[in-house]
């Protein structure tokens, strides 16, 4: 399977993408923000559509209109405090309409049109590659750096701010490091899964993790088993990556709660016969 | 001496205002009461007094001199924040040493000396036995206790508190009372605390602010007519 570069290729950008994907996931679901992931990935593709019609490099429009879209978003989230899935659900129908309606004029894209939904493992070039590893790199260094004010920004963004942390400066990076990881984790998802490689590592890690830092270790761990687990499936299988690792995720997830449920009641029924 | 003062505040949510024209004073080491009924916006003056809500008109001010020059070090713990976040992935302990956090920056690593507060803290609201423990698996009340020991492990020179008794026991609110006069009269910290509770507290406030609504045909708003002060001194 390693003979061939483009796997090759799909396994480095699987990596990078398995250690910041569920990084992010972690704090978005603490954030009440797991649906942007989704979102944002919707904004992305209309990206790729305007740089196909306008002969710009589609992957560099996709990245670019994915950072802006997480920018509105956040922005739109101060105005709407209480309600703060409106700007959401507004962002992904629009970035949805936009995308579907330039893709009709551009008929190339029409034709790629699977592989940006879906995901591609011979869709990751080497120019994407590097993308992705820069992605990572300045996401790395972004949560090592800020882990603390990120720590109480993620609890509550009140006291967070009381305590001198710069809550707007914080969420506008955060809102555009995950427009980042998003556009560059299309080509191995696509569009439709994104949020998965996200969400799904994330929401098994904050039911078994005692504490902060073992949550994000463990969502880390699962996105990258998750992926490289699928991955190889998917070449054996010939099926497509993106529904092959979320798929592959899910059952992480079902067989961890699963579990949790059982051990959880094996304690019980323990006290309960200690105490009689 | 004068620690805040709000001059003529004018506020409100979407066109209604609900603060109007308010003028009132926190004075530098003492334990004040804000009372009054449900809507009576002791939360809005809270948020008001701590910048977290811009005045449509009015100034807030803060005089850095009564605190001896030093940098106004504020600890703040809304309503039933834990409560709100039951399903955070943390440690008891690990939470209230992110109480610390401002003091250390990015970088700087926790001391001795830091892991000593934050351990005071924690004995102090009778939580210790549960540093362990993951914030999802504590009751309401211990949630709040935390949440106050994590303001303490700032060592904030004035702390606000909303409501910071909610869902604990007697024994634990008066516990808690004590403390907080412990902290006004030794360390001379200010302290700010929205309560219902105002016969358990009367005996430890230094002074209370009781806030009422006045509600007329055009106005459904706080003024500062409204706003009696029960005992110490007056404000303006």
């Amino acid at each position: 399977m390693f003979d061939y570069e483009f796997m090759q290729r799909a396994f480095w950008a699987g990596g990078f993408i398995g250690i910041i994907a569920p990084i992010l996931g972690v704090y978005l679901m603490l954030r009440r923000q797991a649906l942007i992931a989704d979102t944002l990935s919707h904004v992305s593709l209309a990206g790729v559509a305007l740089g196909s019609v306008l002969q710009f490099n589609p992957v560099i429009s996709g990245f670019v209109v994915a950072i802006a879209g997480g920018l509105i978003i956040e922005r739109l989230r101060r105005t709407y405090l209480t309600y703060s899935e409106v700007p959401v659900a507004i962002i992904m129908t629009s970035g949805l309409a936009l995308a579907v309606v330039l893709m009709s004029l551009e008929s190339n894209l029409n034709k790629s049109f699977s592989s940006y939904l879906f995901g591609s493992i011979v869709a990751v070039s080497k120019q994407q590659l590097w993308m992705i590893g820069i992605v990572a790199l300045l996401g790395l260094l972004f949560f090592i750096l800020f882990r603390r004010p990120l720590y109480n920004l993620t609890f509550d963004e009140e006291t967070a701010r009381i305590g001198g942390v710069h809550v707007k400066w914080l969420s506008f990076s955060f809102s555009v490091l995950t427009g980042m990881t998003v556009a560059s984790a299309i080509p191995i998802v696509g569009v439709l899964l994104v949020s998965s490689l996200m969400v799904l590592p994330a929401a098994l890690a904050l039911k078994i993790a005692r504490g902060f830092l073992s949550a994000i270790i463990i969502a880390v761990i699962t996105g990258l088993v998750g992926i490289f687990s699928g991955l190889t499936t998917s070449y054996y299988m010939n099926t497509p990556p993106g529904g092959t690792i979320s798929l592959i995720l899910l059952v992480f997830f079902i067989t961890s709660f699963v579990i949790r449920k059982l051990l959880l009641r094996k304690q019980r029924r323990s006290r309960i016969a200690r105490s009689s | 001496m004068i620690l805040s003062s709000m001059r003529n505040v004018v506020f409100g949510y979407g066109n209604e205002p609900v603060v109007e024209n308010i003028s009132l004073d926190i004075y530098a080491g003492e334990f004040l009461g804000i009372t009054g009924p449900n809507g009576a916006a002791k939360t809005t003056i809270l948020k008001l007094l701590l910048g977290l809500l811009k005045p449509w008109n009015g100034t807030v001010e803060i005089n850095q001199n009564a605190l001896d020059g030093a940098k106004p070090v504020i600890g703040y713990v809304p309503q039933q924040v834990a409560s709100f976040n039951s399903g955070f992935p943390s440690k008891v302990i690990e939470l209230v040493r992110s109480g610390c956090y401002s003091r250390l920056g990015l970088f700087r690593r926790f001391s001795a000396e830091q892991e000593a507060i934050v351990e005071k803290s924690l004995k102090q609201v009778g939580m210790w036995e549960y540093r362990n423990s993951r914030i999802g698996e504590l009751s309401g009340g211990q949630k709040q206790r935390i949440c106050i020991a994590r303001a303490l492990a700032q060592q904030p020179n004035v702390l606000i508190l909303d409501e910071p008794t909610t869902g604990m026991d007697h024994q634990s609110r008066i516990g808690f009372y004590e403390l907080m006069k412990h902290y006004v009269d030794v360390h001379r910290m200010t302290v700010v605390m929205v309560t219902h509770g105002l016969e358990e507290t009367n005996s430890y406030l230094d002074r209370v602010i009781s806030l009422e609504r006045k509600e007329s045909e055009e106005w459904k708003c706080l003024t500062t007519s409204l706003c009696s002060v029960r005992f110490g001194p007056e404000v303006s």
